[in-house]
């Protein structure tokens, strides 16, 4: 629903805006879709010139189909995978994560999903040298942590302070702020946002969640309006970027008592990739850094695929982690 | 790509009539006045007024800039701002430093073990001059089950004066000293008490122009969130919504104004699957709430800490103890065996200043 103005196109006056509201037409979708030669007799005004109007009007506002094999050349020159630093979770991911795509981490209190977002942080600045975008909404970013990770990594000061300067973090508390930062992406592109060096790969939203549940539900009837244009925001900017964004959320439980990610059915279909973090229950071990991933939302891999790793692995240097690879415990699905 | 009118943090109402007079996006609202504007959506005068300066603000689109910054800075930063001990060694140790400033703490325990003590040593600890490696800082005291003691402040800050007065060495430490005195640990402690849930979220809504008149403060305690929220709450789901927006308002004052908050809960008995277990109270939902969440719990007659959510320390239990001086570690002869003993020692976090060490002679 576009309003009409005068200006929008050559030869909308303002007398025809209104000469064309007296006659009940206010936006362009009743100016299109109203029969033209009865309406250029009810406003006087001659029938080609409305026609050209008409023309120009649905040139602006169209959509333009694009044919599957563009897409498909589009899709495999612009696609990258960005590994996560750990091969666990990469084998889970399919390779890693996939640009243009949204993935989600869904995990109760305590169960890594921000330290997995550091790791990714951490190997993309660090190895692949290209920036990140942070966008804090829980407080939980600790650099003291991500200068541990990078430290495990690499002895040399620069790189490390290098490293740094490339993650980006934009603290956003409340909806609206997300949503302004989000917007502000989208208009100012993200390199101009990020202002670091090196190209923007990856967004990680930690976590979603936390600013979207206050709204949803109850008396409110904005929430769901609100977390849709998150989703669409965050899904535009990672096509039109070509980044892989990450996101994070809560877990509920449902009838069974079993686990799935929370924000609602119509937030379950945002995402392309899910995967539900969990700590592991064993006896005796009560302060333990292992976790187990499963996949519950995939579009390239059979869901239910668990794996095991240890959150410690992205503050281990390289030999510690290929060293200890083969001892790792991977459970296959039955 | 213009901004849609429903993004902005307008009334659901004028929203609604904004939407019916056919304005959708910020591009439709950008040349008009506000007359205008009222006249063609039907809305009040001071409405349209309103709704244009949100627009405007937004889209010069600085806000969404302004408060972004690099990992770097954001290091230097949290170096800058520092941590409050809470004079046991071993959990400063586990934490880091102690508690972190700019960072929302959540301490959770069964009743009687010693949650209330730590609140009232943090408050006191706050307020440690700068060059006895202390923040130097105010604190504020929400108390909602009125456990707060003043006699028990009055005993606590006496032991931290006279620790610090056997500190102190050289003539910077002595003048500091002067103005560290009970009475004025007691007249920078601010104390504002709350008797159910709509006057804590009151508070909490009032706390950043009070934050902003008195930037000295350093510390904010509410004890307890559970206590008002437990009871007298039908709609559970009413409950969470309102925890997790008061959760996002503390986050974000404690970022701004650069103080620690430290919330306190209780716990519950969870059945699940034929066993009990006892958790934290309040639900699944706030455990997400707090950045840090340390359990207090007994093991026989020993009081043990463990740190169970933190972005940057590794889990850990730790011993401590109540004495008459305050919070203070667990004599070493009858530790218990506390588990991760050797990652206690190598929590591997930046040590940032001096640490006032623990003083055995001063406990008698």
């Amino acid at each position: 629903m576009v309003v009409l103005r005068d200006g929008m196109c050559p030869g909308l006056s303002e007398e025809l805006v209104v000469a064309l509201r007296a006659a009940d037409i206010t936006t362009v979708e009743d100016l299109v879709s109203s029969d033209t030669e009865d309406l250029a007799q009810k406003c006087s005004v001659s029938y080609k010139a409305l026609l050209a109007i008409r023309r120009v009007l649905l040139a602006q506002h169209t959509a333009f189909p694009v044919s599957g094999a563009d897409l498909y050349e589009d899709l495999l020159s612009s696609t990258a995978i960005l590994s996560t630093g750990n091969p666990s979770l990469d084998k889970l991911l399919d390779s890693g994560l996939y640009t243009g795509e949204l993935t989600e981490l869904a995990g109760g209190p305590g169960s890594g999903k921000t330290q997995v977002c550091f790791g990714v942080a951490v190997n993309i600045s660090y190895q692949l040298k290209q920036s990140v975008i942070y966008v804090d909404s829980t407080g939980g970013l600790s650099a003291s942590r991500l200068l541990q990770m990078l430290q495990a990594k690499s002895c040399n000061i620069e790189e490390q302070m290098e490293a740094l300067q490339r993650i980006q973090v934009f603290p956003v508390f409340d909806i609206f702020s997300l949503l302004g930062c989000l917007h502000h992406f989208r208009c100012v592109g993200l390199q101009q946002a990020s202002a670091g060096g090196g190209s923007v790969k990856a967004v990680i939203v930690d976590s979603v969640s936390a600013v979207i549940s206050p709204i949803l539900g109850g008396k409110q009837n904005e929430g769901m309006s609100m977390m849709t244009q998150v989703a669409g925001l965050l899904k535009t900017i990672a096509k039109d970027f070509n980044v892989a964004v990450l996101v994070t959320n809560t877990v509920t439980r449902d009838g069974n008592g079993q686990l799935k990610a929370g924000l609602g059915q119509t937030w379950s279909h945002v995402p392309r990739i899910r995967i539900l973090l969990q700590r592991l229950e064993r006896p005796g071990s009560t302060c333990s850094s292992v976790r187990t991933a499963t996949l519950a939302k995939s579009s390239r891999q059979p869901c239910h695929l668990k794996e095991e790793f240890d959150l410690q692995c992205w503050g281990r240097s390289e030999e510690q982690l290929y060293g200890m690879s083969g001892k790792r415990k991977h459970t296959e699905p039955s | 790509m213009q901004r849609d009118i429903s993004s902005y943090a307008i009334a659901p109402s004028v929203k609604v009539k904004l939407l019916n007079a056919g304005f959708l996006s910020a591009a439709d609202l950008c040349d008009l006045r506000p007359l205008q504007l009222s006249k063609e959506a039907c809305i009040s005068q001071e409405e349209a007024v309103e709704v244009l300066q949100a627009v405007r603000c937004e889209s010069g689109q600085e806000r969404a800039a302004a408060g972004r910054l690099t990992a770097l800075e954001l290091l230097g930063r949290e170096q800058e701002l520092g941590t409050i001990v809470t004079f046991c060694s071993a959990l400063d140790m586990a934490l880091g430093g102690g508690m972190p400033v700019g960072k929302t703490t959540e301490v959770c325990g069964a009743p009687g073990v010693g949650k209330t003590q730590l609140c009232i040593q943090l408050s006191v600890d706050a307020q440690i001059p700068v060059c006895f490696g202390g923040l130097g800082g105010k604190s504020l005291y929400i108390d909602t089950e009125g456990s707060f003691l003043v006699q028990r402040a009055v005993d606590l800050a006496q032991a931290a004066v006279d620790h610090c007065g056997l500190l102190a060495e050289d003539s910077e430490q002595q003048e500091a000293l002067k103005g560290f005195t009970v009475e004025t640990i007691l007249s920078n402690l601010f104390l504002v008490r709350c008797h159910d849930y709509v006057e804590l979220l009151a508070e909490t809504y009032l706390l950043p122009d009070f934050l902003a008149q008195h930037p000295g403060v350093r510390l904010v305690v509410i004890d307890s969130i559970a206590f008002s929220f437990r009871h007298d709450f039908e709609d559970l789901s009413q409950r969470t919504r309102l925890l997790n927006g008061l959760a996002q308002r503390l986050i974000q004052m404690a970022t701004n104004h650069n103080v620690a908050v430290i919330l306190t809960n209780q716990m519950t008995t969870k059945v699940w699957s034929g066993q009990s277990k006892l958790v934290p109270a309040l639900g699944e939902s706030w455990g997400h709430a707090a950045t840090q969440r340390l359990i207090l719990h007994w093991e026989g007659t020993h009081r043990l800490a463990s740190l169970y959510k933190s972005p940057s320390q590794r889990e850990a239990t730790v011993p401590y103890q109540i004495t008459g001086q305050g919070f203070r570690d667990a004599p070493p002869s009858d530790q218990p065996k506390a588990s991760d003993d050797p990652s206690v020692r190598q929590s591997g976090s930046l040590s940032k200043r001096p640490r006032t060490e623990e003083d055995q002679s001063t406990r008698t």
